[in-house]
């Protein structure tokens, strides 16, 4: 038996598949030190911490163990178990969910209205339009929230004009009742304008020639809407439905900064319970509502993405 | 149910991380206790490098009071930072688990539990200071376990601020018992303010301490004698949640406004006619109104109603802690030594009207000449502390949430008292 046979191949296929193995190192080395920096700040600031909080969610390390975090007693999943029999958790959760179920479609449709108006309906002035919409996104949140506290205290602009057209306006932030949907309203204000530059991009990959092929067979504008631009915007449905659940899970700027989970609890979400905890020295329980949160979050994702995705 | 701090431990198999081992590894057992002092710190100059901390607020002075004893002290490099208030007690928090906390750091009087129970800073040495030339319940605040670990710096608590041309409009005199207190703000209603009271509404953890300071004038005290149990749900604790209901029932208070900003505005614009509040507001109001002078001709003080258990108030302020790992303990108790100084202490009132907690220092011709400070003065007297256990912030927030709902006539004041002891119950009191 030669060394041919016993290597299975002949020495010019082993020398090309030598030099391919060697480029592909090469490459493969390449690609960690590109990715390196990303991993560095990956592993520091996400799993680092995620792995850490779920090591103290199984704690009770409170704010008095500050000097020795590692000295505390380990618990198990009692800091899960009191969670759940907290009410005003148990409320925070409900609360989250109504961001995520009136927050999520209301932002979509707004965005998807006004990217189908730029993308058919306004012809001129499109791109400042189009800045003036994102706007919105770019704006500094804690100055925002200032104005909307403002705009919607009981003497507040919106009332103001309510009162001048004969109407008396209600109090929007200390009714539990409507303190929510002005904290949603800042919610879907603050990010419209992503879902819209996202449907945006995803209505102007479709085919122009598609629509008109429809055209010419008869459809009207609500049929190629729904016959063709939706089933080709799926994917974008779907990237932007999963970007605003994530958002909304964890929403905390716009009840934090409007009404700090008020009135009664009404607008607090399971994200601000957790800041309260923490700010309260309760490291142990703090842990377990966000790695909640994260399970959410995991789990409502992998829902959409299975629901949602396109059928091949 | 109880969250035990020694509860046993029931691990998951899977979850097995390598900080958890860490953990399972240790205890508190392994914690020691820590001496009764400090070593006893000399009146030589201070050297060295000292790093000190305090929120933004009472301490923005703080340099120009310091400029002194800087020169005294050449060979101390003494390094001031200030921390947005909002987040002071978080960025400390982190620092000291971090091992990079200050050598000195500012502590608020009324919270400052947290962080003395964990021992993350040292005693007080002995000889420091006098502990009975301050307000006793500024200084009982920083002891724990009969040892000191904390100097006040500043205190306050809470008296009836009234607009007086409305009082004598109505010719009404401010109220001393509960009883009064509703005919008194309807009064100032009659004399032409908008609601008789601004109650600071941000339903927080302010307003249960409100709540707290109606318990004890109501004869109550939200803690057994031995520290080692709540007494929240009391005919005293219903007492003082009715009261508090009374303002908003009587529609003397709104339940939804003024906020704590809003609070000075309202007051100047007539919006409202008192406030129970601290003497920051004295001197505030000249600047609120735009006018010099407003305030003497507009403004009046007066000690707490009292209840069954008579006038009492909260005691409150800042405190100096010097960190327990400092590198650099002799310089840092000689700073916090000269800030508990009355000419210190005066300087700081001079700079930002915060009030003395060392007494002697209201004999000072600063403090002294001013009358509307006096209900102050006569209310520190008669101060008690907030419980100087870990979970009690978390308690007096969700009170002031309890609070909000009796307000709003959601539940009952029994129905209060009751859910605010079960709450408490599920946090222990943190010496378990």
């Amino acid at each position: 038996m030669t060394a041919t046979t016993m290597s299975g191949s002949p020495p010019a296929v082993r020398s090309a598949s030598r030099a391919r193995g060697s480029g592909g190192l090469r490459r493969s080395i390449l690609a960690w030190v590109f990715l390196a920096p990303f991993l560095a700040v990956f592993v520091t600031f996400t799993a680092v911490p995620t792995v850490a909080a779920l090591g103290f969610s199984l704690t009770d390390l409170r704010g008095t163990d500050l000097r020795h975090p590692f000295a505390v007693d380990v618990v198990g999943l009692d800091n899960y178990a009191w969670l759940f029999s907290d009410g005003r958790f148990v409320r925070d959760l409900g609360n989250t969910a109504v961001f995520v179920a009136v927050g999520v479609p209301l932002t979509m449709l707004t965005g998807f209205a006004l990217a189908l108006a730029l993308n058919t309906g306004i012809r001129r002035l499109r791109g400042v339009y189009r800045t003036v919409f994102f706007a919105p996104v770019v704006t500094n949140v804690v100055a925002v929230a200032l104005i909307w506290q403002y705009a919607f205290n009981t003497n507040g602009t919106v009332n103001q004009v309510a009162a001048s057209i004969g109407f008396a306006g209600p109090n929007w932030l200390g009714d539990p009742g409507l303190a929510m949907p002005v904290v949603i309203l800042l919610g879907v204000w603050r990010n419209f304008g992503t879902a819209m530059v996202l449907f945006l991009a995803g209505l102007q990959a479709v085919p122009e020639d598609v629509h008109e092929a429809a055209a010419l067979d008869g459809a009207g504008w609500w049929r190629r809407l729904w016959h063709i631009t939706m089933p080709l915007l799926m994917p974008t449905i779907l990237l932007v439905s999963v970007l605003l659940t994530v958002f909304y899970l964890q929403v905390f700027d716009e009840p934090y900064l409007l009404t700090d989970g008020g009135p009664l609890g009404s607008t607090e979400s399971v994200a601000l319970y957790t800041y309260h905890q923490f700010g309260f020295g309760q490291f142990g329980l703090s842990s377990a509502a966000s790695l909640v949160i994260l399970v959410l979050v995991a789990v409502v994702s992998f829902a959409q993405f299975r629901l949602l995705r396109p059928r091949t | 149910m109880t969250r035990s701090r020694h509860a046993s431990a029931r691990f998951a198999p899977g979850v097995a991380l390598v900080a958890v081992l860490a953990l399972t590894a240790c205890g508190r057992g392994a914690e020691s206790a820590p001496s009764s002092t400090s070593a006893p710190v000399d009146d030589e100059p201070a050297t060295g490098t000292v790093e000190l901390w305090a929120p933004d607020g009472d301490a923005a002075a703080l340099d120009d009071v310091l400029a002194s004893f800087r020169e005294e002290n050449p060979d101390l490099d003494l390094q001031v930072t200030l921390v947005p208030a909002d987040e002071y007690t978080t960025k400390l928090q982190s620092a000291v688990a971090g091992g990079a906390g200050p050598d000195v750091a500012q502590l608020y009087t009324e919270s400052q539990a947290q962080f003395l129970a964990g021992g993350a800073f040292a005693p007080v040495p002995e000889g420091l200071v006098d502990g009975g030339s301050f307000f006793p319940g500024a200084w009982e605040s920083g002891v724990l376990d009969g040892i000191a670990y904390s100097v006040p710096w500043y205190s306050y608590t809470y008296a009836l601020v009234y607009r007086s041309d409305f009082a004598q409009a109505a010719g009404a005199k401010p109220p001393t018992t509960w009883d009064e207190t509703i005919p008194f703000f309807e009064a100032l209603q009659g004399g032409g303010a908008g609601k008789g009271l601004g109650a600071d509404v941000g339903w927080d953890i302010y307003n249960g301490q409100d709540v707290t300071q109606y318990l004890w004038q109501a004869g109550g005290h939200p803690m057994s004698d031995d520290g080692l149990e709540w007494t929240l749900d009391t005919p005293e604790m219903v007492d003082a949640l009715t009261y508090n209901r009374s303002f908003f029932t009587s529609a003397i208070a709104d339940p939804d406004a003024p906020g704590f900003l809003d609070s000075q505005p309202y007051f100047v614009e007539g919006r409202t006619g008192a406030m129970m509040t601290g003497p920051w507001v004295i001197g505030q109001l000249d600047d609120v109104a735009g006018e010099d002078g407003w305030t003497s001709e507009h403004v009046a003080t007066a000690p707490l109603p009292a209840g069954a258990g008579g006038s009492v108030g909260a005691i409150a302020g800042g405190s100096w802690g010097v960190g327990a790992d400092s590198d650099n303990p002799e310089a840092s108790w000689k700073v916090v030594r000269h800030l508990a100084e009355p000419g210190t202490q005066v300087a700081q009132y001079e700079a930002l009207a915060s009030l003395p907690a060392v007494r002697s220092a209201w004999d000072d011709p600063a403090i002294a000449h001013e009358p509307l400070l006096d209900a102050f003065f006569e209310q520190l007297e008669d101060a008690e502390t907030y419980p100087q256990v870990e979970p009690w912030a978390q308690i007096a927030t969700q009170l002031g949430a309890e609070m909000e709902a009796v307000a709003k006539e959601r539940q009952t004041p029994e129905e209060a008292a009751a859910a605010i002891q079960a709450f408490a119950e599920s946090l222990g009191t943190g010496t378990e």
